[in-house]
């Protein structure tokens, strides 16, 4: 389980400080989905890199699965996997060499390593390809070697980071199919997405950030209830009240395949 | 860590990044096509410059002497017949043609090269007699058609005695700075000279010998023959460094900055893995592929000298041998080694391959520079050249090739070269992934350079690699003063004494403190005894370390003062004549007793403990085992004794190690600073007082062997260590108890 505290980070772009994210707390438990939703800038993947350890929280601290980020970030780390958009796989590596080098980057043990790829490969369905160059494949199979990746060392903890943008349909399907395997083996999954129908769909409950900070926070129906309004586009565009960091909201941008 | 480094893991990590860069076409293309077609295409080009530069000095063929008409002509060709009789009687002459006897032969002569403006006349001593029609004589000069031009030959008979003999005087005109022609005037001097000398030696006899020559001369040529190929020797290996470092680029870049354009890197620090991890697996690989591309080109270069013939004319008769080779190939292994950790560095602040080859081709061009400097031929490769990067390696391996390399200069040369290797590698850990991580933010330089926010206990292991990157190259260069100084007995001890000082206390404060680094746990200022102790206990503790460094300081000066006479051939003194010894120890006694133990023991003890027990120990222990990193610290205080001024002191290394696991011991079991240094400072005091002892006494002492220690002391002295030991065992024993528990 993930469990985030007062979590608050600032940067200094061109000397003028910025509050990236501020004082953001949130819980994700066990076998539910989280869905960390707002516009681009809002302070997401800060979210996520501090979650992650990657990056120091100026004041607070995360604990995922009884571990603290202030002090057992290595530990830390080896229970959360990671999927994000820009993911990209090694062109001249096979499949199998991909994946059991994150294993052991992972520190998985050699034979467990082995037997997890055979699953992931029934599961994931990329068995045919598991020792062709990764350069080789489609992009549909490139990202369920990706999904393959983030699950090789079987962590408790799932990041994903925009996982379904510049996706297709199918692609997005994979993702969905992937998060719905995730919600049955009790892992705790915590989504960043700008793409509210879709957050609508997978996540169990949602964290709406805005300049970093966290407007509002429940599930689909406390939502509803609470603002009377039947969409997360809607309810969202209300929440924040127009436009986003001085430009006019483009609802098109938000709401791509509302009516697909 | 640890997980990483088991289980071939390790190994695992390395074997990818070596498969990624290895099956990627384009490491391939440099690492083998570039030699196919470089070195064929150098070959060419060299074998104009060099061959020609050479045959130039020794021509196969005469030299060509043009003159205006054929009565000069002849008059030449009579004076070089007699030249050549001369040469033949042999007389008392200094001055020997040496091509006298050569035949030489009228077809060589080049007639195709102007429409026959240029006719044979005759040829002797080496020499081709050309008479030049058409155009003028220093056209003809100038244009390379003859090498030397007889401009104005005048000849009178002039009466001695009873004989008349003729005289000539002759104006001849050479090309400057052409070799050619140069030596065609120094052979012409020669015959002239040999004529005169003979002519000489008719006018003594006829005075029944009694006038001698005002000058009997005999040349002896020592040292290096400034030959023109030397200089061309340095080309060779600064064309493969250039091409390792070729090699090296692709894999440095695409491993680096690739794993960002390849949308990996994120994923990769996302890991548990350790940075130092994850980029020395990549170092392994840049490296491999580097001296492969090494070994590719060396051996392509290898093929060229031996079979296109270069490698006589640069090498002499054995050319371009294996044995070069063998010598050649590690130090481009250890050049391959430092200029890879570079590459990483300066690809893993890039963000892109577009911006790493913008670094990089900067630094290729500034290590084109000091490549440039090595070809000078009069560049000597000094010590003090033997720091400086990439310029000691050039100069190093220039001088392996000519068979000229020194022990200390290249000593300096790989002993740096590694060390600078080792600190830039921790940078490159530090900077990989950096930028991924913090997002835009410029804390990268800052966190790796600057100052620290916060205050820390103990120094890491990547800031002593840093600070020694920093601390060697002064450290070097100050005792290098000492000796330009030529500071002798008192002076000499004080200035080291300062320079102990600014060395190891005043750089390392400056560091720890610009670093932020707790003093009293970094520099161990503790007091030896442990807080949860009673008074009572916390004086027989301390008592027990001070008996116990008393015991060993008794017998620990025994086993320095043997193991280094294991060494002692090896040491400069040995080299000395008794006078000059006698004379440096009479310089010695001269000083004061005091002052050679201020400067000879406390100081040093004080300064050099603070250092490397302190700064040094601290460092190793925060990632190493305890008697790993006692045994590390000894090797950095053994190689810093082994560098003195210019010279190379060997013998001084065994010793000075294992005076340093001792040290190393107190200091790990008493968790303080201060056992060490009365150990230290006991230590040199009784050497240094050992040494002031006259020989007589030495006799009443040790009997008929003054050389060794006797037996039965040395047996003392064992004892006393081992009781030394155990007592520092057992005086220590609670506070690790009292450790274990908190």
């Amino acid at each position: 389980m993930i469990s985030a505290t007062n979590l608050t980070k600032q940067f200094n772009v061109r000397g003028t400080p910025l509050i990236a994210v501020n004082n953001l707390s949130f819980k994700v438990s066990n076998g539910e989905v989280y869905g960390l939703l707002g516009p681009n800038g809002a302070g997401k993947t800060t979210t996520l890199r501090m979650v992650m350890g990657l990056l120091e929280p100026d004041s607070g601290h995360v604990e995922i699965c009884g571990m603290r980020s202030d002090g057992q970030t290595t530990e830390m780390r080896k229970h959360i996997g990671l999927i994000s958009t820009n993911d990209g796989v090694y062109p001249w590596l096979t499949v199998r060499e991909m994946l059991l080098y994150f294993a052991d980057l992972y520190a998985v043990d050699l034979q467990v390593a082995r037997e997890r790829l055979e699953e992931l490969a029934r599961l994931l369905d990329i068995g045919r390809f598991l020792d062709q160059r990764c350069s080789t494949l489609s992009t549909g199979q490139k990202q369920r070697v990706t999904l393959a990746r983030g699950l090789m060392h079987d962590p408790p903890v799932m990041l994903l980071d925009e996982p379904t943008r510049g996706l297709d349909v199918v692609g997005s399907q994979t993702v969905f199919r992937f998060i719905d395997l995730l919600k049955e083996r009790g892992k705790s999954v915590l989504l960043s997405t700008h793409r509210l129908d879709e957050a609508e769909r997978v996540c169990d409950r949602f964290g709406l950030l805005h300049r970093g900070n966290l407007q509002f926070e429940g599930t689909l129906e406390e939502l509803q209830k609470l603002t009377g309004k039947q969409h997360l586009v809607d309810i969202f565009i209300g929440l924040i009240g127009g436009p986003v960091d001085g430009e006019p909201v483009d609802p098109a941008r938000m709401v791509i395949t509302t009516n697909e | 860590m640890k997980e990483y480094l088991n289980n071939g893991r390790l190994w695992r990590l390395c074997l990818k990044e070596l498969r990624e860069s290895l099956r990627d076409r384009r490491t391939i293309i440099t690492l083998v096509l570039m030699p196919i077609l470089v070195y064929p295409l150098l070959s060419m080009a060299l074998q104009r410059l060099i061959v020609g530069g050479i045959s130039k000095a020794e021509p196969e063929y005469a030299f060509l002497l043009g003159t205006q008409d054929e009565e000069t002509a002849q008059r030449v060709q009579n004076l070089l017949f007699e030249a050549r009789r001369v040469n033949q009687i042999g007389i008392s002459s200094p001055i020997k043609i040496t091509r006298s006897d050569e035949p030489s032969n009228k077809s060589t002569v080049r007639s195709e090269d102007n429409n026959n403006a240029i006719a044979v006349s005759a040829d002797h001593v080496g020499f081709s007699i050309v008479i030049v029609e058409k155009v003028s004589l220093a056209s003809a000069l100038r244009d390379a058609q003859i090498d030397l031009a007889i401009s104005k030959l005048d000849v009178e008979s002039m009466a001695f005695e009873r004989d008349t003999f003729p005289s000539y005087q002759v104006q001849v005109e050479f090309r400057q700075g052409d070799l050619r022609s140069e030596s065609a005037m120094s052979e012409l001097r020669r015959a002239v000279q040999l004529m005169n000398d003979n002519q000489f030696e008719i006018v003594r006899q006829r005075i029944n010998a009694r006038l001698p020559a005002v000058v009997q001369m005999k040349a002896n040529g020592v040292g290096q023959r400034l030959d023109p190929a030397a200089s061309i020797a340095g080309v060779i290996p600064l064309v493969l460094i250039l091409m390792t470092i070729t090699g090296a680029v692709y894999p440095a870049i695409d491993l680096t900055a690739g794993e960002r354009e390849r949308g990996t890197m994120e994923a990769l620090i996302a890991t548990p893995a350790p940075r130092f991890a994850l980029l020395l697996s990549k170092y392994v690989a840049v490296v491999v592929v580097a001296i492969l591309t090494a070994l590719a080109n060396l051996f392509a270069t290898w093929i060229t000298l031996s079979f296109g013939g270069l490698g006589q004319a640069i090498f002499g008769k054995q050319g371009f041998s294996l044995w070069i080779l063998i010598q050649i190939l590690p130090l481009l292994a250890i050049f391959a080694a430092f200029f890879s950790a570079i590459l990483l560095a300066l690809c893993s602040f890039a963000r892109s391959f577009k911006e790493a080859q913008a670094y990089l081709i900067p630094v290729m061009l500034l290590s084109l520079g000091p490549g440039l400097v090595t070809l000078m031929p009069n560049v000597q490769f000094t010590t003090l050249l033997g720091i400086v990067p990439l310029v000691n390696i050039l100069l190093l391996s220039r001088d392996i090739m000519t068979g000229h390399s020194e022990l200390v200069p290249a000593f300096a040369a790989v002993f740096s070269t590694i060390i600078y290797a080792g600190a830039t590698l921790v940078v490159a850990s530090r900077l990989f992934g950096a930028e991924a991580a913090t997002s835009g933010s410029q804390e990268t330089w800052a966190e790796l350079l600057g100052r620290p926010k916060k205050t820390r206990l103990l120094p890491t292991l990547g800031e002593l690699a840093i600070f020694l990157a920093i601390l060697f190259p002064v450290f070097f260069i100050t005792s290098n003063v000492g000796v330009m100084l030529e500071l002798r007995g008192e002076a000499a001890m004080s200035f080291n004494a300062v320079l102990l000082v600014i060395l190891f206390m005043c750089l390392p404060s400056a560091y720890a403190w610009y670093r932020r680094l707790d003093f009293p746990t970094t520099f161990r200022f503790k007091s030896s005894s442990n807080s949860l102790d009673s008074t009572g206990m916390q004086v027989a503790r301390s008592i027990g370390f001070v008996v116990s460094v008393l015991l060993l300081s008794s017998g620990l000066w025994m086993v320095a003062f043997e193991t280094y006479l294991l060494f002692e051939n090896w040491s400069l003194a040995s080299h000395l004549s008794e006078e000059e010894r006698t004379k440096l120890k009479d310089t010695f006694l001269l000083i004061p007793f005091w002052l050679v133990l201020l400067t000879g023991a406390v100081v040093p003890a004080v300064a050099e403990e603070f250092f490397f027990r302190g700064f040094a120990l601290s460092a190793f222990r925060s990632k190493l085992a305890p008697f790993r990193s006692v045994l590390c610290t000894s090797i950095l205080f053994g190689l810093f004794h082994v560098i003195s001024g210019n010279i190379l002191s060997i013998e001084k290394f065994l010793p000075t190690i294992i005076l340093g696991l001792a040290l190393g011991l107190v200091a790990i079991k008493t968790n303080s600073l201060w056992p060490g240094i009365l150990l230290h400072a006991l230590h040199n005091g009784l050497v240094f007082g050992m040494s002031r002892i006259g020989e007589t006494e030495l006799t009443k002492w040790f009997g008929a062997d003054t050389k060794h220690l006797p037996m039965l002391w040395l047996v003392g002295g064992g004892l006393s260590i081992m009781a030394g030991i155990t007592l520092l065992l057992i005086a220590s024993r609670q506070t690790r108890t009292y450790e274990n528990i908190a």
